[in-house]
C-alpha cells in the first residue's frame, strides 16, 4: 500500500462540487506535481488533504485514514500545509526568528540543542540567516515564501502540502525553494504535494495529476503525460477549423496537419484538453484605435533615476528608454526593484535623483505629469478592481474617471468584451472570474482612454496556459494595431522571450538591457532564457 | 489544553497588539468616549439666552427680571420698547432662545388684584430643551409669585420637593456610570472579533487549522490578551468618572470590579461570536459596533429607566445583559447596597451565566475547518 492514498475525495463547497471522486497516491520521498487552471480544484483537494476543509471519501496516510477534518487532528503532527498566497501564512510584525519560534511552541516542540540546530539549518537553507531580525512585512516576495516553507518545516512534517509556493516567486528563489524540497526529501523522506503554474517545474516532478474543472483528467510522469499529446502538436502554422488553436511558438490540432510535429510541453496538455472538451477559447481581436493621436517615438526616457528607502536604495541610478511600438520586459528577482521603478514613472513614489521624460515631456513635479495620465495605462500587481461591483460597473467606472462620454465609453466597453473574450462576464463580480478573465479584463479598463503607453506590473502570476497565452496575443495585437508601448514585469521567464527587448534588475541596479536575441547569442551555452536570468545572478555572488 | 502553546500564541498577540499600535485604540477609544459622551450628553440647559421686554419698568417688573437675571439657567438681557415682531425676528434668526415680554401696566394690574398676562415665546426647535427651558421660565414666574403673596392667607402650601440619590440632579451622575457599561460592552468585543478575524483575512489562520492546536487553546489565547487590557480600563475609567466628572462612589469597590470583569467576558463572548460569522476586519468592526452600542445605550437606562418600559422594549431590554449590568453599577457609584440587595445578587448571577453562555456558545459555533 502507498504511503498516501486518497480515495474518492469530493470537496463541495458552498454546495458547489469543487473536486470530484479525486484519487492520488504518493510514495516515501515523492514530489508530486499538481496542475490545472485556476479554479479546477487543486487548492481544495489539497485542503481536504491537509485536514481543514470538509470533504467526502477517505484519505489514507501512513496506515491510517481519516474521512473529515476532526479525524485529520491525529494526523496534523505530521503534516505541513503552505496555503495559496504569498506569505499568507506570515505575520507581518512579527520578524523571521521570531516565526520560528512561535511555529516551534505551538507544534508544542521540545527547545532543546537539536531544534535549534534544525532551526539553523534551515534558517541557512533558506538564506535568512541575515535577515533574522527583519519583520515578515518587510521580506521581499521570495523570502516570505522561503520563510514561509521553513516554517512549515519546522515540526519534520512527513507529509507537505504545498500550494503554489513558488507563484509570483522569481527564478532564483524558486530554485532555492526546490534546494530546500530536494534536500528535505532526501533527508527525511518527505512526501510532497505541490500545485504549481509552472510546468517546467512540474516536468520535475515524480508524477504529475492534471486537473480540469474539478476532475482528475490525467496523472503520469511528465514524460508518459507529454507522449499522449505529441500527435496533435506542431510548429506553428495558421489555423482553419475549430479544432485547432495556434500560439507563437505551437499549433496545437485534432486534425492531421501538413507541418512538422514539435516536441510538446506540458502545457500542451491544456491546450489539447481545451480542444477535446470543445471549449470554446475565445480568439483576441483588437481594431485600430479610435482616436487619432500623433505618438512619440521615445515615450519614456529615464536617466539615473534612483529611490531610496532610508538606507536601502531601491533602485540606483537606472536608465532605461521605451520607444512606442515596443514591447520592454522588465525582469529581476523579487525586491531587485522593478515594481519601485514602474511606481517611479507613474508618479506614485516621489523621484530621489535622476530625470525622467515622459512622451517628450520632462517630469519635474506633480504639474507635469497632469496631461499626460490620459495617455498612459496602468495595471497593477494585484488588479485594483471594485469587488463589489460587476464587471460592466468597474469599466463604466473607469470610463468616466477618464471623462470618456457614456455613448462612447459604453460601445468601446462592448467591443473591448467581445474581442478580448470576457463578454459572457460581463455581469459577474471580479471575484467570480478566474484569474485570466480578471487579467484581461483589468487590462481592458486601463485601454478605455486608448493610452499611447501601457505599465503592466505582473500581470500573469498565477495565470493558467492558455490564459497567458491569449493574454500575449493580446499585447502582440495592441503593439501592431495601436503602436503602443509597453513595459512588462513578470517572472515567467519563458515570457521573456515575447519581449522585443529586455531589461534585467538585480538588487536595485541594471544588469542587462538587450534584446532576447542578443542575449542568446552572448549566453551561447543557454538552453532557456531562466538559465541566461540565473547567469546574471549568479555572477558576483 | 496545553499552557505552552498557548502562551506562544498570547505573546505572539501582545507583540503584535503593540507593533501595528492597536493597543493605543485599546486604550484610547474608551477614554474618548467616557470624555466626549460626558461632557456632550447634557440633559439640563444653562444659560439659556433670554431677552425680556419690560414694557412696565416697575419695582415688580424689575424683580422679575433680576430673578432671572440671577439664575444660572438664564443668561439675561433686559430691553424696553422693542417690538413684539422685531423679537421674534431675533428667535427665529437663532439669536435668542426665550422671548419674555411683561406688559405695560403689569404692576398697577397685579396691585389691584386683576389677572395679568406675561407673553414667553420659546424656541422649540429642539423639543426636548425647549421642555425644560419652559418648565424653568415657569419655575421662576411662579416662585416670584409666590413671594409676592407671601403674606395673603390663602397661599398654604408650599412644595419642599428633594431627589434621593442624586441630590443635585447632576447630568453627570446619571449619565457616567452608564457610559462604563456602554464602553465595556463595546471595546472589548471588538477587539476580540478583531483578533480573531484578522487572522481570518489575512490567512493566518491556517496556522491555527493546519496545525494540532486544539480550538479550546486557540479561544483561551485569542480571548486572554483582550480581557488583560481591557481589565486595566476597569480602573481608568472608575477614575474619569470620580475624579473628572466627580461622580460620588457610595458602594463597594469590590463589586464594581468584580461585576465589570463579568461583564467584560460577556463583551469578549460577542466579539467571538461575531468573529464566526464575519471574514473581513471592518465587517466585524461595524456588526459589533451595531449590536453592542445600540442597545448599550438605549437599554442602559441612561435615557430612559427600564422600569418605565413597555412591551416590546421591557422584553427587549432584559433580553440584553446590558440592563443587568447597568444596575449594579448605578447602585455602586449611588446607592451603595452592594449585595445587601437580593435583586442585584440575582443580577451577578444573570451576567455570570450570560458569559458562560455566549462564550461556550462562540466555542460550540467556531469550526476548525475552511467555512
Amino acid at each position: 500500500m502507498a504511503k498516501l492514498e486518497i480515495r474518492d475525495v469530493t470537496v463541495k463547497h458552498r454546495n458547489v462540487t469543487v473536486i470530484k471522486d479525486a484519487r492520488l497516491y504518493a510514495e516515501k520521498g515523492e514530489i508530486i506535481g499538481l496542475i490545472g487552471a485556476d479554479g479546477a480544484g487543486k487548492s481544495s483537494l489539497m485542503h481536504a488533504v491537509a485536514g481543514v476543509i470538509r470533504f467526502e471519501g477517505e484519505i489514507a496516510f501512513g496506515g491510517r485514514r481519516f474521512g473529515s477534518p476532526r479525524e485529520a487532528e491525529k494526523l496534523k503532527p505530521m503534516i505541513g500545509l503552505m496555503p495559496q498566497g504569498i506569505g499568507l501564512v506570515l505575520y507581518k510584525n512579527l520578524t523571521v526568528s521570531e516565526h520560528l519560534s512561535f511555529f516551534s511552541k505551538i507544534r508544542n516542540l521540545k527547545e532543546d540543542a537539536s531544534l535549534d540546530r534544525y532551526r539553523k539549518r534551515l534558517l541557512k537553507m533558506a538564506g535568512l540567516e541575515r535577515f533574522t531580525d527583519r519583520p515578515a512585512g518587510k521580506l521581499s516576495g521570495g523570502m516570505m515564501q522561503k520563510l514561509s516553507l521553513i516554517c512549515t518545516l519546522i515540526h519534520r512534517p512527513s507529509l507537505l502540502v504545498l500550494d503554489e509556493p513558488t507563484t509570483g516567486v522569481d527564478p532564483l528563489s524558486r530554485r532555492e525553494l526546490w534546494k530546500i524540497l530536494e534536500e528535505i526529501r532526501e533527508s527525511e523522506g518527505t512526501i510532497t504535494l505541490m500545485s504549481t503554474a509552472y510546468m517546467q517545474e512540474a516536468a520535475k516532478m515524480d508524477r504529475v495529476y492534471l486537473f480540469d474543472s474539478g476532475t482528475i483528467i490525467a496523472s503520469g510522469t511528465a514524460e508518459e503525460l507529454t507522449e499522449t499529446v505529441k500527435e496533435y502538436v506542431y510548429d506553428p502554422v495558421p489555423c482553419k477549423s475549430e479544432r485547432c488553436l495556434s500560439t507563437s511558438h505551437y499549433t496545437y490540432s485534432l486534425d492531421p496537419l501538413e507541418a512538422l510535429h514539435k516536441k510538446p510541453t506540458l502545457e500542451a496538455l491544456f491546450f489539447i484538453n481545451a480542444l477535446k472538451r470543445g471549449v470554446e477559447i475565445p480568439q483576441i481581436e483588437v481594431s485600430e484605435r479610435e482616436s487619432e493621436e500623433p505618438i512619440a517615438q521615445v515615450v519614456m526616457e529615464a536617466k539615473g533615476l534612483t529611490k531610496r528607502f532610508g538606507d536601502f536604495v531601491a533602485d540606483d541610478h537606472i536608465d532605461m528608454e521605451l520607444k512606442s511600438g515596443e514591447i520592454l520586459g522588465l525582469l529581476g528577482a523579487n525586491g531587485a526593484g522593478k515594481t519601485t521603478f514602474i511606481k517611479m514613472l507613474l508618479g506614485l513614489y516621489p523621484i530621489d535623483e535622476g530625470e525622467l521624460t515622459l512622451l517628450g515631456k520632462p517630469i519635474r513635479s506633480a504639474k507635469d505629469r497632469q496631461g499626460l495620465k490620459a495617455r498612459i495605462g496602468y495595471v497593477s500587481q494585484h488588479f485594483s478592481l471594485y469587488k463589489d461591483m460587476t464587471v460592466r460597473e468597474n469599466l463604466l467606472y473607469f470610463a468616466s474617471m477618464h471623462r470618456i462620454d457614456a455613448a462612447k465609453a459604453s460601445s468601446r466597453i462592448e467591443r473591448y468584451a467581445k474581442e478580448l473574450g470576457f463578454e459572457s462576464y460581463m455581469d459577474s463580480l471580479p471575484t467570480e472570474l478566474p484569474l485570466g478573465i480578471n487579467q484581461r479584463f483589468s487590462v481592458a479598463a486601463a485601454l478605455l482612454h486608448e493610452p499611447v503607453v501601457l505599465f503592466l506590473d505582473e500581470p500573469t502570476s498565477g495565470v493558467d496556459a492558455i490564459a497567458r497565452s491569449q493574454f500575449w496575443q493580446m499585447l502582440k495585437l495592441l503593439k501592431q494595431k495601436w503602436g503602443i508601448a509597453i513595459l512588462i514585469t513578470t517572472h515567467y521567464m519563458s515570457e521573456a522571450e515575447y519581449c522585443d527587448r529586455v531589461v534585467l534588475l538585480k538588487e536595485g541596479k541594471k544588469v542587462a538591457d538587450d534584446s532576447v536575441e542578443n542575449l542568446y547569442r552572448k549566453h551561447p551555452g543557454a538552453r532557456s532564457f531562466e538559465e541566461i536570468f540565473l547567469h546574471y545572478y549568479e555572477d558576483g555572488r | 489544553m496545553n499552557p505552552g502553546v498557548i502562551k506562544a500564541y498570547i505573546l505572539k498577540e501582545f507583540k503584535e497588539l503593540v507593533r501595528s499600535r492597536l493597543i493605543l485604540i485599546v486604550y484610547i477609544l474608551p477614554t474618548m468616549i467616557i470624555i466626549l459622551f460626558g461632557y456632550g450628553i447634557r440633559m439640563e440647559v444653562t444659560d439659556a439666552r433670554t431677552l425680556i421686554i419690560d414694557n412696565d419698568n416697575s419695582r415688580i417688573s424689575r424683580d422679575l427680571s433680576a430673578r432671572f437675571d440671577h439664575s444660572k439657567y438664564f443668561d439675561t438681557r433686559v430691553t424696553s420698547g422693542m417690538s413684539e415682531q422685531k423679537a421674534l425676528k431675533r428667535i427665529k434668526q437663532a439669536r435668542v432662545d426665550i422671548l419674555i415680554i411683561i406688559p405695560n401696566g403689569f404692576e398697577k394690574r397685579l396691585l389691584h388684584g386683576e389677572k395679568t398676562e406675561i407673553g414667553v415665546f420659546i424656541d422649540g426647535a429642539f423639543p426636548v430643551r425647549a421642555t425644560t427651558m419652559q418648565n424653568y421660565v415657569k419655575g421662576v414666574i411662579y416662585n416670584a409669585a409666590q413671594s409676592l403673596m407671601r403674606k395673603k392667607p390663602e397661599n398654604l402650601i408650599t412644595i419642599n420637593s428633594r431627589n434621593l440619590f442624586n441630590q443635585a440632579m447632576r447630568d453627570e451622575d446619571a449619565i457616567v456610570p452608564g457610559l462604563i457599561g456602554l464602553i465595556l460592552l463595546v471595546a472589548p468585543a471588538i477587539l476580540s472579533a478583531l483578533l480573531i478575524v484578522k487572522e481570518k483575512e489575512e490567512g493566518t489562520i491556517f496556522n491555527f487549522y493546519s496545525s494540532p492546536i486544539k480550538k479550546s487553546e486557540f479561544i483561551v489565547a485569542k480571548l486572554v490578551p483582550p480581557l488583560i487590557l481591557h481589565s486595566l480600563n476597569i480602573f481608568i475609567l472608575f477614575l474619569w468618572a470620580t475624579w473628572l466628572f466627580e461622580v460620588p462612589f457610595r458602594g463597594s469597590f469590590l463589586l464594581y470590579w468584580g461585576a465589570a470583569q463579568i461583564y467584560i467576558l460577556i463583551s469578549l463572548g460577542v466579539g467571538l461570536l461575531v468573529s464566526i460569522i464575519t471574514r473581513t476586519q471592518i465587517v466585524a468592526i461595524v456588526l459589533t459596533i451595531i449590536i453592542t452600542i445600540i442597545p448599550g445605550f438605549l437599554y442602559s437606562g441612561m435615557l430612559m429607566p427600564i422600569s418605565s418600559m413597555s412591551g416590546e422594549s421591557k422584553i427587549e431590554a432584559h433580553i440584553y445583559p446590558v440592563m443587568y449590568f447597568n444596575h449594579i453599577i448605578y447602585d455602586t457609584f449611588l446607592i451603595g447596597q452592594g449585595l445587601d440587595s437580593p435583586k442585584n445578587q440575582l443580577y451577578l448571577a444573570i451576567l455570570v451565566f450570560y458569559a458562560l453562555f455566549l462564550i461556550l456558545l462562540g466555542s460550540w459555533l467556531m469550526k476548525k475547518e475552511i467555512a
